[in-house]
């Protein structure tokens, strides 16, 4: 029973992580229809400015963590003017702009820190106790954080009128224009987001993940497995993609070693897509 | 025609005579490793004539690496035999999934591609001591021996025979009709092409030799581990073929050796060389969008335009 | 009777796009299937040469069953189409687009393929000679080096026969052969068609353009996925239930 509860604990922190990541990805991708393959590379550096605000400027936790939101947040609007902006809708080229900056900073970040392992560290800890079922205290918040956060976002995307655009842009560019959207603005806004929540959940997970360079490719990989298994274009599907990676990846490891954990979940994800190429609750693309 | 294949000959002798110059054994590893590398872009491109991306190419390298070793460690087969296995192998297991893979049109097909390239290298982790798991595979037996230069020919060699036979077979009417189902699947079948039946035969060919590569690479290496053949592998061969130019043959050939070879000429600077191949893809984006390929043309147009009245 | 077709239905989701649909095409006929924008006539088409599958219905081309055959089956078998939409293989030039469809005659084995033996370049060269007789019979030899894209739209649709041609078909579908030619362009294609026919093909022609029609020996109607009526040209133009349903659509003669 314990097992259980801190297995769905687990997914529910793992989905939320996920998803935050993943929807900045996914918004790139139907907005600008950018594989922005630095996304990982983002989550990669904002844990390590996180622990650098932590262990070399010794600042509260919460507080490193807040400044790292917002400078990485900062870098985006950055980002579509120079890397994406001139090649708009342009798949290869971005594809290779991206891979070059990936390159880059992660080339940079291994001269600085070499190869190892880091671990930010916990930013709670301790458990509840509830009855008989003992929770870890940091997953938990971690999560009601995550899923806050994703909340405020539906809504934004939903509800705003910017969160409208977007949505305009992402299903029909040309009416978008001619509606007078601004798209490199709404591209701009999308960028921030999508860095803003790389960076919550590179501070989140550091904890639970580690630091190293190349964390970031791990990230990037669920960001496009959630992205197909849910469906491009489709935010439930992202969601809900999101929690069926997280079960897997909560549940599995259960029963089975590490990697044959990922090994299966691989294959069962291949099965689905086999039988339904447009992912679960995406729209068949042309 | 007849000047093309004299050029062809003329890299040939020139690399046949190489080692003699050569007196450092790393400069032949390096070379070694670039001609497999050539193998590996240009078989991955064959697939990609036929309207396919196979993101999950470094996968097929991998399974012929750990067929080839494992039969070799564990079974005691010499590499002669182990090799040809291994190569079988992952022609056999690129048909058995490429021919499910087929029923997807492009996008999905890369997609799927690009999982199981994932998926295989976690399959690979999971098999414990017989795969070396994490840490890798150790003590394979040589194919050649220790000693680097054996090795220069036999994979100058091979990587010339590979490079004839896929050149062959684009250049033929099979490679026609490939071009054809990756245009337009649609006129292609109804004109009788049976397009799912090409399409794997690409995908057989292009594993072919993806093996065929990994295979030869841990006999060589004497090591293998997971990093090789991952899915980051998968996108370096991409890499390869975009800067050097997806549109023609010698594309894969020519961003193979230049992303390869290049940043061995800053060699003390050896860390830095991810910038120097970040720099080049940068380059390529902005004036290069046919690749590498295309430079030449561009040169001589330029010169040609200085010399209008 | 070298086409037969009964009781053909296909459904997407809830709408039968063609519903008990029956038609018989004889040896060297030249037969128009017309219709209204939506009517169901590129469906019968996509249903007969496989590109499709019938919710039921059968299909029987010179006395064998090809219901259930793909595409590439039912070319072999002889039946050859052109598409509505003219795709055509943008990076080939319009010579290499030719060439690249006598895939089934004269057919050369992949052993003979990969080691270039003499058989093979005897096949290429035959190849390469009958694309250019279609092409000359298309009107459109010296455009052969050409881009296939750069083309204007009618020879593109030209070129689209002439795909089909290399198949060596026994029976043709055109599927709206003249849609955005001018007069000259679509005398031109009549004439070439006429030339089909007198060469021994047999034609099933889909067009909304009434006037095109009068080349048919015989018309079908459609309306909704449903034969509406059947006869001569003179016959359809007459007919009441054709003219109610072209009404608002294409002009009648």
């Amino acid at each position: 029973m314990q097992l259980f509860i801190g297995a769905v604990v687990n997914m529910l922190f793992l989905s939320s992580m996920y998803i935050l990541v993943a929807l900045g990805f996914a918004l790139l991708f139907s907005i600008m229809e950018l594989l922005h393959v630095a996304h990982g590379v983002i989550y990669m550096v904002s844990g390590y400015i996180c622990s650098f605000f932590l262990t070399k400027l010794g600042l509260n936790q919460w507080l490193a963590f807040l400044l790292t939101v917002l400078i990485v947040s900062c870098f985006g609007p950055f980002l579509e003017r120079f890397c994406f902006r001139p090649f708009f809708r342009d798949f290869d080229k971005m594809l290779l702009v991206g891979v070059a900056i990936s390159a880059i900073v992660q080339t940079t970040v291994v001269l600085a820190k070499g190869y190892q392992f880091e671990a930010l560290p916990p930013f709670v800890t301790g458990i509840i106790k509830w009855g008989p079922i003992t929770v870890s205290l940091e997953r938990l918040v971690t999560f009601l954080i995550g899923g806050a956060l994703l909340l405020v976002l539906v809504l934004f995307i939903n509800k705003s009128k910017i969160g409208l655009q977007m949505q305009a842009v992402a299903q029909d560019l040309e009416g978008a224009l001619l509606q007078g959207i601004d798209v490199h603005r709404v591209s701009a806004i999308a960028c921030v987001i999508a860095c803003g929540l790389a960076a919550v959940a590179g501070g989140l997970m550091g904890a639970y993940l580690g630091l190293g360079a190349f964390m970031g490719d791990y990230v990037f990989t669920k960001c496009l497995i959630l992205v197909v298994l849910g469906g491009i274009g489709s935010m439930s599907g992202l969601f809900l993609a999101g929690l069926i990676i997280g079960a897997l990846d909560a549940f599995l490891p259960i029963f089975l070693s590490g990697s044959a954990t990922e090994a299966l979940s691989m294959g069962i994800l291949i099965c689905i897509l086999l039988l339904r190429p447009r992912g679960l609750l995406g729209r068949e693309l042309a | 025609m007849k000047k093309r294949w004299l050029i062809v000959a003329a890299v040939v002798i020139v690399l046949a005579l190489l080692p003699l110059f050569i007196s450092s054994p790393y400069v032949i590893h390096i070379l070694n490793l670039t001609f497999l590398y050539i193998v590996a872009a240009t078989s991955f491109r064959t697939i990609v004539i036929s309207g396919q991306f196979p993101l999950g190419h470094g996968a097929f390298m991998g399974i012929g690496a750990y067929a080839s070793a494992m039969a070799a460690k564990w079974l005691g087969l010499s590499p002669w035999i182990s090799i040809p296995f291994g190569t079988a192998v992952a022609c056999a297991v690129g048909i058995v999934i490429g021919l499910p893979f087929a029923r997807l049109r492009a996008v999905y097909y890369a997609m799927v591609s690009l999982f199981f390239n994932m998926g295989i290298v976690q399959v690979i982790h999971s098999l414990g001591r017989w795969s070396g798991g994490y840490s890798g595979l150790t003590g394979i037996p040589t194919l050649l021996g220790f000693s680097k230069t054996p090795y220069y020919f036999c994979f100058l060699f091979l990587c010339l025979l590979s490079i004839l036979v896929l050149y062959r077979f684009e250049h033929s009417r099979i490679g026609i009709t490939w071009k054809a189902i990756a245009q337009s699947y649609l006129i292609a079948w109804s004109v009788g092409i049976n397009e799912r039946f090409y399409r794997v035969f690409a995908v057989a060919i292009g594993c072919f030799f993806a093996g065929l590569v990994g295979a030869l690479y841990a006999h060589y290496n004497g090591v293998i581990g997971t990093a090789t053949f991952s899915f980051m592998a998968t996108f370096m061969l991409l890499m390869f073929c975009v800067i050097g130019g997806m549109r023609s043959f010698l594309g894969p050939i020519i961003g193979t050796s230049v992303l390869v070879l290049v940043p061995e000429i800053f060699r003390s600077l050896k860390q830095f060389s991810p910038y120097l191949a970040a720099g080049i893809m940068i380059f390529v984006v902005f004036f290069l969008p046919q690749g590498l390929v295309s430079l030449p043309g561009l040169m001589l147009r330029k010169m040609g335009k200085r010399h209008a009245p | 009777m070298l086409l037969e077709i009964k009781g053909l239905t296909k459904y997407f989701g809830g709408l039968s796009a063609v519903k008990d649909f029956h038609m018989s095409v004889r040896q060297g006929e030249i037969v128009g299937l017309i219709g209204p924008n939506g009517a169901g006539k590129t469906t019968v088409f996509n249903l007969i040469t496989g590109i499709l599958q019938p919710d039921s219905g059968t299909i029987t081309f010179e006395g064998k069953d090809i219901t259930a055959k793909r595409p590439h089956e039912v070319a072999a078998l002889g039946i050859a189409r052109t598409f509505q939409l003219t795709p055509l293989f943008p990076f080939f030039t319009v010579l290499e687009n030719v060439t690249a469809c006598f895939h089934l005659h004269p057919r050369s084995g992949l052993l003979d393929t990969f080691f270039n033996t003499k058989k093979y370049r005897l096949n290429e060269a035959r190849i390469r000679e009958d694309a250019l007789g279609i092409l000359r019979m298309l009107g459109l030899e010296r455009f052969k080096d050409e881009f296939a894209v750069n083309l204007p739209h009618g020879f593109q649709k030209l070129l689209g026969m002439a795909r089909a041609m290399a198949v060596r078909p026994k029976l043709m579908l055109l599927d709206e052969p003249t849609s955005g030619m001018n007069w000259e362009e679509i005398s031109n294609a009549l004439s070439i068609i006429r030339k089909m026919r007198d060469g021994g093909l047999t034609i099933v022609l889909v067009e909304h353009n009434m006037e095109v029609i009068d080349i048919c020996d015989r018309v079908v109607a459609m309306n909704f996925g449903q034969k509406i009526a059947e006869g001569t040209v003179q016959e359809i133009r007459e007919n009441k239930e054709v003219v109610e349903a072209y009404l608002g659509g294409a002009h009648v003669a």
